[in-house]
């Protein structure tokens, strides 16, 4: 799955530390799924839509690729 | 060490391993007594299960305190760990049918030090290809 949290969150002039902190999991966590190696679950999707104001799929996108 | 920065599980975590590993060498001292009394050495046994399992409920509570990437990371590092340590028990076993081996070198009394080890390495893969 391809996300544009990198580039919502550049915008937004928001540290990983910080959308790690508003999201309750760690720095690591953030840094894994803006790198696509980790695509998180429903719950913490959802979660981070609503942190930008968008719905999940302004966020996500399915990876052709895969 | 700042104690103050480890969370209150943490701080369990660790008063709990540092009194099972405590209890275990005590226990290792009795039982290298020779002529020690038969319910001092079964009780002098079973001394370091208590803190075990106190360690044990710490070791859960920090399960479910971690988000879900870490609570991956930790199975994907189990699921290296526990079949890698039932193939090499599983092929002791086999050789031991096979051929007599030396006990002080290959008992099963050594091997479950494998499982904390292959654990960690384990953690340190799994770790890698998320970072």
């Amino acid at each position: 799955m391809k996300n544009r949290i990198r580039e919502l969150r550049e915008t937004r002039q928001m540290s990983q530390e910080e959308l790690a902190g508003k999201l309750g999991v760690s720095r690591q966590t953030v840094n894994a799924i803006e790198n696509d190696k980790y695509d998180p679950m429903l719950p913490l999707a959802f979660k981070i839509a609503r942190v930008f104001g968008k719905t999940v799929e302004e966020v996500f996108t399915p990876d052709k690729r895969r | 060490m700042d104690t103050t920065r480890i969370s209150p599980v943490g701080r369990r975590g660790l008063a709990a391993a540092v009194l099972f590993v405590a209890t275990f060498f005590a226990a290792r001292m009795i039982l290298s007594i020779e002529g020690a009394d038969m319910p001092l050495r079964i009780l002098a046994a079973l001394i370091p299960v208590a803190p075990f399992a106190w360690l044990l409920t710490a070791i859960v509570a920090r399960l479910k305190a971690m988000d879900e990437l870490e609570q991956r990371i930790q199975l994907e590092a189990l699921g290296i760990a526990f079949p890698v340590t039932m193939v090499i028990l599983m092929t002791l076993g086999l050789l031991e049918l096979a051929v007599p081996l030396p006990p002080e070198d290959l008992s099963y009394r050594h091997v479950w030090a494998l499982l904390p080890m292959l654990y960690f390495i384990g953690l340190a893969l799994a770790r890698s290809r998320y970072r």
